[in-house]
């Protein structure tokens, strides 16, 4: 239900950790001891076994199968590719893929390029470190409806504040939300300004661990602030920025409560309706459960390839 | 402590409690779609469904949409209500619930009908009766009204009635009907040098007012519209109906707005928004919104229903004498709609019954419960609004009397709306639905002015078509 | 302080770069305030205006009014009492679930191996692959009928706690760090003769302690923010999440009263991580990534 949260998976400790040893455990002796043994790990393992079995396996399967049927009060048939051809005939399909993508690509370099700048500065910093990291990440305690609420109320191109600040500074006011061409970026902006806090964090963190004689053996060769980003600073937290880039993507990708609450979700002529907000609608507004799965159906292939990607990364990274 | 007994009671407690843990978690919740027609023990009523309850009937009814508690007047009208009724039924207890703001909200309300978690007696919108039955939600309750149960039922026009009728029979009792006017801001109107007694009449009458009223500036929009949460695709169907048009053909199969009316309605809120700049600035508003623009003098006019106005001066801490209403524009024909209470499928007779007697007692009775002005006007709620007004006959002469005896506003400002009543039109089928798809085409004309009129229209009629193709 | 960092310490310590360094640190200090408590600073004010300030072309940057009522009429109105309760209670309930269940799974896995949990380690890990958003409209169809139990979990706080235990990355997490314990320390225990749920509790919890408050943060957080999911299954007003009522009942208060009910809401939180910042942060990144 809820999406790989903005930490990777490392711990303190995890550092520690020796490959457990493979193939059966510690001698067991007799067949009874091991069927007890057997049982009482079973039974430590059949919660959480059960919860998986009935709230993600189940609906895994169902998923699949509700792409391929149609349910009409109650009654279950199977429709081959109807459901296929409903999403792909809908005006809106080609729509919410590119805005999903514009999306992903505006959060990339907004949520992706913003956070990674803000550590690089904060770390180059030599004072008030401890309030820049604690301003950074104040948003994400935000309950997100609050945070987004709040973005409403200050795009609001009568009253908003936005438009004031622009304004007193000579420039253009501005229509945000209600832009259909300004619209998915006042969607990213207010995105970043909640989400960026936890990957900020986590750059810095890596930032720490660059070894200074780095930085100072390509002084000697000479290089600048920018070559030494280049030469040293991108190569030596690359594994982190890939991982966070590849969990951007499928996140964004999946974006859904911030257009839902800015614009309602469509948007100005569709202009932030998502593949994820299309899957709502099949699904809760239309009660087209064939058509929604469907739909679900093709982000999943698509994702799948990001996810096999960022658990293969997070291998390496843990190796 | 390591004594083999305790090792192994741990060891077995822990597997049982583990696995225990998640067995019960499965079984044990509890479950919302109990229909235990509990609570009618002692039902000695008759078991004929056409008679009235038996005043010694046990039972207790839940029902939702009870005031809340922010809503004191009429919460404690609520009380009284109970109290009188209890009076002649003192066995029947009334369980009511009630929600904080927005009584019902169409996704929650869909969500409630999948969960079968609404209570005995459950609000709905007059468009919701389709979707109640998709969901086996409500009472077949023809058998149950009648002249005995509900004394007024020849008072109450047919035209309400019919609209929670399905096949001949009766789902639904109404608590409210309206019909969309044109709500104005009286004090914008005279700012401007309009005349509030004599509201716009016609689409092009709007527009020259609404010029006038936005270019007192200040960020003050003439002429507002929704265009989110599906009330942008509600109020198009308004306007459609406002110029004699139409969203669904009569087949209720074909989507019927992309016409030389559709593009008519569609060009002429282009021209105000984009032409004319008297729409504001504030797009993909949906309910609410308006309401709240014009409570703070920020908007001079736009659709709605009369009970709007009283919402705004609850919610909102808006002044009646500020507000004034006409007729709908183009005057062809206006959107009408209502809210009605229906029951639960499923629950005993006597539950059903008790159901009817406190529906006829609170809504459906000229001088009690939500008819009863004089208690209205001592507990400051409004009094003097032309609707909910579904009586006919005599009953609709004493109502209409009493309100104007007891009015807490000034009547007048209704007065062209209630002298130019424009023929109602029901809602389309499958009307949340078309809705949502009209919502884009609405939002398209607001945002964008270069939007492509055809285009948005053509895309819709095909989306709408869609949706009513899927039964 | 004296770690290395991108620019050199002798270039700053020239007066050139000793300017530049303040210039910057003003400029950067004078920006992030600005960009973050801004937006706060806006909240709490804007909660203070009365109802035509709220709306006012243009906005006033001081508030002119002072209507510290809207905070109470936003309290009452909107019952975030009511509205917090329910989402802690939530919170804390998955946490239970999940520091019960999944802990059990993630220990069994690790340390007990039972046949077949490669398998069933596996399949857990795979639904991470699966995104979340996809499952839930199948997972919203399974709550609404659970399949042999034939439960309609909507409305009831299981429909919240029993997903959430189905969270992989979690029993990941915990499955990585029960690797990480030495052997012969459970082997000493097993010796003797503790029990697997003595030693997981004797022995494995204590040394866990913070990777399991790790699991709780994202347990906790996870509901705290969640949106979709509690929308869709606790329809019913009275048992709604913060995040969801006020959603619903942005639309039926004035823009004051609602801005006002958003400082409220962001308080709890904002106070505690301003308490715990320092362990918050530092759980979150120290643990989270240095190698």
């Amino acid at each position: 239900m809820s999406a790989p949260s903005l930490t990777p998976s490392k711990t303190a400790s995890a550092r520690h950790a020796q490959p457990p040893p493979d193939g059966p455990p510690p001698p067991g002796g007799s067949f009874a001891r091991s069927l007890k043994r057997n049982l009482t790990a079973h039974g430590f393992l059949i919660g959480a076994v059960l919860c998986f079995a009935f709230f993600s396996w189940y609906p895994m399967v169902r998923e699949f199968l509700l792409a391929f049927q149609k349910t009409d009060q109650g009654e279950v048939s199977w429709v081959g590719l109807d459901n296929l051809r409903t999403v792909f005939n809908d005006p809106a399909f080609w729509q919410a893929w590119r805005n999903t993508l514009l999306f992903t690509v505006l959060a990339l370099v907004l949520g992706f390029a913003v956070p990674f700048a803000v550590a690089l500065v904060i770390n180059e910093l030599r004072h008030g470190k401890g309030y820049l990291r604690l301003l950074v990440y104040l948003p994400v305690m935000l309950p997100p409806v609050a945070a987004v609420l709040l973005f409403k109320y200050l795009y609001d191109p009568g009253y908003g504040l936005l438009n004031e600040l622009l304004g007193s500074v000579g420039l253009p006011e501005q229509q945000w939300l209600q832009d259909p061409d300004l619209s998915m970026l006042s969607v990213v902006i207010a995105s970043t300004w909640m989400n960026m806090g936890g990957a900020a964090l986590i750059y810095l963190a890596a930032l720490q661990g660059i070894p200074g004689e780095l930085y100072e053996a390509a002084e000697l060769d000479g290089a600048g602030l920018f070559r030494k980003i280049w030469h040293v600073t991108i190569p030596q937290t690359r594994l982190i920025l890939s991982l966070l880039l590849l969990m951007q993507i499928i996140a964004t990708m999946q974006v859904f409560v911030e257009p839902f609450l800015l614009t309602g979700g469509a948007g100005p002529e569709g202009s932030t309706t998502t593949v994820v907000y299309l899957i709502y609608q099949y699904a809760f507004n239309f009660n087209n459960y064939g058509a929604a799965a469907a739909l679900g159906l093709l982000l999943l292939v698509l994702l799948a390839g990001f996810s096999a990607a960022y658990v293969k990364l997070n291998r390496a990274e843990n190796e | 402590m390591r004594s083999a007994r305790f090792r192994r009671t741990r060891r077995a407690g822990a597997i049982t409690l583990v696995s225990a843990l998640t067995l019960t978690a499965l079984a044990a919740c509890g479950t919302s779609s109990s229909d235990d027609g509990g609570g009618s023990e002692g039902g000695s009523g008759s078991s004929d469904p056409a008679a009235p309850l038996d005043p010694k009937t046990k039972v207790t009814i839940t029902i939702d949409c009870m005031p809340p508690a922010a809503k004191a007047a009429e919460l404690k009208e609520w009380k009284e209500d109970v109290a009188a009724f209890n009076k002649k039924y003192p066995n029947v207890t009334i369980d009511g619930r009630s929600t904080p703001g927005q009584c019902l909200e169409p996704p929650r309300f869909t969500a409630m009908l999948k969960a079968k978690s609404q209570p005995d007696v459950f609000y709905t919108y007059f468009t919701d009766l389709p979707q109640v039955l998709d969901n086996d939600g409500a009472e077949d309750i023809t058998a149950y009204v009648n002249d005995r149960t509900v004394p007024a039922l020849a008072d109450i026009d047919p035209n309400v009635l019919g609209q929670l009728k399905h096949e001949n029979k009766l789902y639904g009792l109404p608590t409210s009907n309206y019909t969309m006017g044109l709500l104005i801001n009286r004090k914008l109107f005279e700012k401007a040098g309009l005349d509030p007694d004599n509201p716009p009449r016609t689409w092009d009458e709007v527009r020259t007012a609404a010029k006038k009223i936005s270019d007192l500036g200040d960020g003050i929009a003439g002429f507002g519209e929704y265009s989110a949460g599906n009330t942008g695709g509600w109020h198009f169907t308004a306007q459609m109906y406002s110029v004699g048009g139409d969203v669904v053909d009569a087949s209720g199969k074909k989507a019927a707005f992309n016409d030389e009316l559709g593009k008519q309605v569609a060009e002429n809120l282009h021209a105000m928004r984009w032409e004319d700049g008297s729409m504001g600035k504030t797009q993909l508003l949906k309910w609410g919104d308006l309401q709240k623009q014009i409570a703070t003098d920020k908007l001079g006019m736009f659709l709605a229903a009369p009970d709007d106005i009283t919402y705004m001066v609850q919610q909102l801490g808006a002044h009646y004498e500020n507000f004034g209403m006409g007729p709908m524009p183009g005057a062809e024909n206006t959107l009408a709609g209502g809210n009605s209470y229906m029951i639960k499928k499923g629950i005993s007779p006597d539950k059903i019954k008790a159901a009817v007697a406190w529906l006829a007692f609170q809504n459906l009775t000229v001088g009690e419960g939500q008819f009863n002005w004089e208690r209205k006007k001592r507990d400051d709620l409004p009094v003097g609004l032309p609707q909910p007004n579904f009586w006919l006959n005599e009953s609709k002469k004493k109502d209409d009397a009493a309100r104007v005896q007891h009015a807490t506003m000034p009547v007048e400002n209704f007065k062209t709306f209630m002298d130019n009543p424009v023929p109602g039109k029901a809602e389309p089928p499958k009307a949340q639905e078309v809705y949502k798809v009209l919502d884009n085409v609405m939002s398209g004309i607001l945002t964008n002015e270069d939007a492509d009129i055809d285009k948005l229209l053509d895309t819709a009629e095909q989306q709408v078509d869609q949706v009513l193709a899927t039964q | 302080m004296s770690t290395r960092t991108l620019i050199s310490p002798a270039q700053l310590a020239r007066p050139r770069g000793k300017r530049l360094y303040w210039l910057t640190f003003g400029l950067v200090v004078t920006v992030f305030t600005v960009v973050f408590l801004g937006p706060m600073y806006w909240m709490v004010s804007s909660g203070f205006k009365d109802t035509q300030e709220a709306v006012a072309t243009p906005p006033t940057l001081v508030p002119e009014s002072f209507q510290p009522d809207n905070y109470t009429q936003a309290w009452n109105v909107m019952d975030l009492a009511g509205l917090l309760g329910n989402t802690l209670y939530y919170a804390f309930g998955a946490l239970a679930f999940q520091l019960v269940l999944d802990v059990a799974a993630a220990y069994s896995l690790s340390k007990l191996r039972p046949v077949f949990g490669k398998a069933i380690l596996g399949m857990m890990l795979a639904t991470l692959m699966i995104p979340a958003t996809v499952l839930v409209v199948p997972q919203y169809l399974t709550v609404l009928d659970v399949p042999v139990f034939e439960r309609n979990l909507l409305n009831t706080p299981w429909a919240i706690w029993l997903p959430s235990v189905t969270n992989a990355f979690n029993i990941f997490l915990l499955k990585r760090f029960f690797d990480s314990i030495p052997r012969e320390l459970l082997d000493a225990a097993s010796m003797d003769g503790a029990s697997p749920m003595r030693t997981l509790w004797s022995i494995v919890l204590p040394i866990s302690r913070p990777i399991l408050g790790v699991v709780s943060i994202f347990a906790i957080v996870g509901v705290w923010k969640d949106f979709l999911w509690p929308m869709l299954t606790l329809p019913d007003p009275a048992r709604q999440t913060l995040n969801v009522g006020i959603y619903s009942l942005s639309n039926g208060v004035p823009v004051n009263v609602l801005i006002a009910a958003l400082t409220m809401a962001s308080l709890p939180t904002l106070i505690i991580f301003l308490i715990f910042q320092r362990n918050i942060m530092s759980g979150l990144t120290a643990g989270g990534l240095k190698g």
